[in-house]
């Protein structure tokens, strides 16, 4: 049908030409206004006004804590920058500049290198400059052609509480910075992005939104006022956080980390909310704003104590006794081994050609499970143990959320390693493991290695009867899911009540922990994990209930003896410290 | 149908080709005079526009050689393949937002509804030629209508208003060419201006009046005459409550879809920028490379969407004049070529494909100097980009294949 005749008129060629030449006509009268009628209006606009567009940079959100208060705030400080098309002698004028503030002009250039964005967009050059500082360089202003200076907030620390694995750090936005951010968009070099800690994982909302406004700006580069034809608009500070901590027990308990190594958790089990978190050593959270030398950072990055690891999410550590919990539930539910039979202890056990110690040489003699716990033998575990197969201690240790992450809303958490079938299979071939591993799980031993966040929750779970949300540091209304391990309720009671009488027991391992105060009940457990590399590792794990309030505690102090002897005791002050407190509240 | 090898060269309207060069040439110097301080190669507008400016003229002279009868018969499997082009980019990871470009595995993104304009174009010139469209009744324009609706919508969906725009401008010249009466024609354009005026009382009033008259002077059946007129003022009034009724977040969405580059502060500071640029242009312009508002990067895009502006600061209105006249002319010659075309399909493609480059030309130009709302579209032949040069030289490969004959 390509034969399919042309019916096009003269007439609608005509129409559509004079179409054409009149749109045409229509763009060359616009460009004739502007050109030739308005020249010079426009070439003056051009010569006299330029429209310099002005970033500001939104304050972060405020971190508080679970009374409202403030706990990260920022605090404005100010910050040298340059319009490098206005400037004069870049070189000449760094060098002066270095003189007024006191620093090396190689590094102003450099800053100048590093936040360059163009030739009209402010470049900073400094910061942190005092008010000395800025007079020397306001007496001098003019040889000082197209340099600035500006105030931004950073942040800063009111309180008495450090913490800072949990506030984490923000970082100057750089080049390769912006490039690794999703939302890249959003940041401009030298704004701040949360880098670790809440500060990362609440960067949505703490970041807020920049302000623009544009000023005119004449051919010398001065201001000559705000652009009225042009919105401004005004920086939207980022929304504050509430977290779960107490201001005044996190103080306190950092207070008693002084010279420890270890971690002190102590959270609501019924709520999973985190009242304090304190990894030891720690270091100052103003470290990472002003100025951070290259000689602190070396420091703190070479001390062999680790003070930069947030060891509570990102420690692994072996369990030892306090897996002892998890053993019973295994042994009631899920095998036929008779609890209340005795088992003797000798001191030591032998299984196949190994010997296995208990921690107590001379032997505990007959005990049943719940002597055992009070007692923390190892040899009645030993024994009890043969009853059940490695699935099943694995799947109880799931089910109690060791061994996985706990979801916990600051980032870099690390799993822990709880080994399954497939595991042992992999690592040591069919035959190259034996029921021998299985006797060192018993006691927390071997392949195990658990976090003490994980551990918080595993004691929440138990101080709920399995219910406790999930454990998390800012008070939010949708919390990620939980594990609830299920077991009857007369295995929650033997577990429970075999916790409580390691705590009153005149032999328990965890009488330390009692604070013999009115009304307040105590269930706990020790553990001391044997370390390769030095001392043992002290753990004290349980609750307490006082005035219809529930508080958990994990205590890990690295390094420093048994559970019993030191963890125990350091409980004993903060269950005291409960206490206090709360009576205080009452008067 | 013509075999390649009975074609006489001096029969070809290179004219066509050569205007199409001399534009790219301008847009050269002034992507030169901006590209002073890029370095690295693709980056620099300059380098990757000449780069692609070789096989875009060696592909429109391979058009050449292209069978008219070929493009004829596989009209509506290049306008599939044009559906499925369009498409694509949407299995593709977002490019800055939307799903415009496609990763080929080349250092450069492809834009492929740039190419699928020209086949929608090609498929629309089948069927009017195809079916002789009885075009007293109103019904016999649905089909055209769809199937430059089908792109024309999943282009809008990437989302890109100014591409679905053009990809719809030229079936309504091109069903003019066909016979339509213009006054259905704008009968089809009616409740789009009557939704859009409707948001201001004044405009509104004057497209009221200026709809009665038009409806006076197309005299249809009275009856059919009172139901458009007052059809048309029922949505102009209905359509301001309506979107009242909107929640804000529905009022965003609608307005992210049609203007994805929206940016309360940057397009107001954009049209200030370019009408400061090209003002103090004046008559014979600042000089090549001596444009201050170019050079302080004052002016956005200005490599693609302001490249006018570049030349109206450096080079000044008589540039732009020169540049406005010769495409004037160039559109034109496609014009009278579609008229003494003998076959009506050559003459729907040359009307389809003039109607494009002018849309293109009038909504960039007109966007430079604050006529017309910002809307990302580049100036055929001078601004820069990969995909729109090729189609632009497709589009011109296709105009000297099918005037042939009628060169004088």
């Amino acid at each position: 049908m390509l034969k399919t005749e042309n019916i096009v008129s003269q007439h609608q060629y005509r129409i559509a030409g004079l179409v054409i030449w009149i749109l045409v006509c229509i763009l060359l009268g616009r460009y004739f206004q502007i050109q030739i009628l308005e020249f010079e209006r426009y070439s003056s606009k051009s010569n006299t006004n330029r429209i310099r567009q002005v970033t500001k940079n939104a304050p972060r959100g405020l971190i508080l804590d679970r009374h409202g208060e403030i706990l990260v705030d920022n605090f404005p400080i100010y910050v040298l920058t340059a319009i490098p098309g206005e400037m004069i002698n870049r070189d000449l004028q760094f060098k002066m500049i270095a003189d007024y503030i006191e620093s090396d002009s190689a590094v102003i250039a450099k800053n100048y290198n590093k936040y360059y964005r163009g030739q009209f967009i402010a470049t900073r050059l400094a910061k942190d400059l005092n008010f000395d500082q800025i007079s020397r360089l306001e007496e001098n202003k003019l040889n000082l052609h197209g340099i600035y200076y500006d105030q931004i907030p950073e942040r800063y620390y009111p309180s008495r509480v450090k913490a800072p694995h949990l506030f984490g750090y923000v970082k100057e936005v750089d080049r390769d910075i912006r490039k690794s951010l999703i939302n890249e968009e959003l940041y401009e070099l030298g704004d701040l992005v949360g880098w670790t800690g809440l500060e990362k994982q609440y960067e949505l909302f703490l970041m807020g939104k920049r302000g623009i406004s544009f000023y005119e700006v004449d051919a010398f580069g001065r201001e000559v006022g705000p652009a009225l034809e042009l919105n401004s608009q005004n920086p939207d500070p980022g929304q504050n956080i509430q977290t779960t901590l107490d201001l005044n027990l996190q103080a306190f308990i950092e207070k008693q980390m002084i010279d420890r190594k270890g971690v002190v958790l102590v959270a609501h089990p019924e709520s999973g909310e985190i009242l304090s978190a304190v990894s030891s050593p720690d270091y100052s959270p103003d470290l990472f704003t002003g100025i951070t030398t290259e000689r602190d950072w070396a420091e703190i990055q070479k001390d062999p104590d680790r003070p930069l690891l947030n060891r509570y999410i990102q420690g692994t550590y072996p369990p030892a006794s306090i897996v002892k919990m998890i053993m019973e539930a295994v042994l009631i539910e899920n095998t036929d081994f008779d609890v209340d039979v005795t088992q003797h202890c000798s001191g030591s056990y032998q299984f196949g050609d190994r010997i296995f110690g208990c921690w107590k040489p001379e032997g505990h003699g007959d005990v049943n499970m719940t002597e055992a716990m009070v007692v923390s033998c190892d040899v009645y575990f030993y024994k009890a143990i043969r009853a059940c197969k490695i699935d099943q201690l694995y799947d109880m240790f799931i089910a109690f959320g060791l061994g996985e992450k706990t979801s916990i809303d600051i980032p870099n958490e690390v799993e822990g390693l709880i080994p399954n079938n497939d595991y042992m299979f992999k690592r040591y071939g069919r035959f190259g493991w034996s029921k021998g591993s299985l006797l060192n799980f018993a006691i927390g031993q071997g392949e195990l290695l658990v976090t003490p966040i994980q551990v918080l929750n595993y004691i929440n779970l138990l101080a709920t009867r399995g219910s406790s949300p999930v454990c998390h540091f800012v008070m939010v209304g949708n919390l990620p899911g939980n594990v609830h391990p299920e077991l009857e309720s007369t295995t929650w009671d033997r577990i429970i009540n075999d916790m409580r009488a390691v705590i009153n027991h005149g032999n328990g391992t965890g009488r330390k922990a009692q604070p013999e105060i009115n009304g307040m009940e105590i269930f706990g457990k020790t553990g001391t994990a044997e370390n390769p590399h030095g001392e043992n590792h002290a753990w004290f794990i349980g609750w307490a209930e006082y005035l219809d309030e529930k508080y958990s505690i994990v205590i890990l102090l690295e390094n420093a003896g048994s559970g019993g002897g030191v963890a125990a005791p350091l409980a004993k002050i903060i269950f005291s410290q409960f206490a206090s407190t709360k009576n205080l509240a009452f008067k | 149908m013509i075999h390649w090898k009975k074609i006489d060269l001096y029969d070809i309207p290179w004219r066509i080709l050569i205007i199409a060069i001399i534009l790219t040439l301008i847009g050269l110097l002034a992507l030169k005079s901006i590209s002073y301080h890029h370095t690295k190669t693709l980056q620099n507008p300059f380098y990757k526009q000449v780069i692609f400016l070789l096989p875009s003229i060696v592909l429109s002279v391979l058009i050449l050689f292209l069978p008219t009868y070929a493009v004829h018969k596989y009209s509506f499997i290049i306008y599939g393949a044009g559906i499925v082009l369009v498409i694509l980019p949407f299995l593709d990871s977002e490019h800055a937002g939307t799903h415009r470009w496609l990763n080929v595995g080349l250092p450069f993104a492809v834009q492929p509804s740039e190419f699928a304009k020209i086949f929608t174009v090609i498929a629309l010139a089948r069927y009017l030629s195809d079916h002789t469209l009885k075009m007293k009744r109103f019904s016999s324009i649905i089909v055209p209508f769809i199937l430059v609706l089908v792109p024309s919508v999943i282009v809008l969906n990437q989302p890109d208003l100014g591409t679905a725009i053009i990809m719809f401008t030229p079936i309504l010249p091109m069903l003019y060419w066909s016979g339509a009466r213009p006054f259905y024609l704008f009968m089809i354009l009616a409740p789009i201006l009557s939704i859009l005026t409707a948001f201001d009382t004044t405009l509104f009033a004057i497209w009221a009046i200026v709809m009665g008259s038009l409806i006076f002077i197309g005299q249809p059946k009275m009856s059919i005459g009172m139901s458009l007129f007052f059809g048309n003022i029922f949505l102009g009034l209905l359509s301001r409550p309506l979107w009242e009724m909107l929640k804000p977040y529905q009022q965003n969405r609608l307005i992210t879809m049609l203007y994805p580059e929206k940016d309360p502060l940057g397009a107001a500071y954009q049209i200030i920028q370019s009408k400061t640029a090209i003002g103090s242009g004046g008559l014979l312009g600042k000089g090549w490379g001596a444009g201050t508002q170019t050079h302080l990067k004052f002016l956005p895009v200005q490599e693609s969407d302001f490249i006018l502006s570049v030349i109206g600061e450096e080079l000044g209105f008589v540039t732009i004049a020169f540049i406005l006249i010769l495409f004037g002319y160039l559109i034109n010659q496609i014009l009278k070529y579609s008229f003494l075309s003998r076959d009506r399909f050559s003459s729907l493609v040359l009307i389809g494909i003039a109607t494009i480059l002018m849309s293109h030309v009038f909504v960039n130009t007109a966007m430079t100097v604050g006529l017309i709302p910002v809307k990302g579209l580049p100036f055929p032949f001078i601004s820069a980009g990969g995909s729109f040069l090729m189609t632009s030289y497709i589009m011109i490969g296709l105009v000297m294949r099918l005037s042939i004959h009628y060169s004088d």
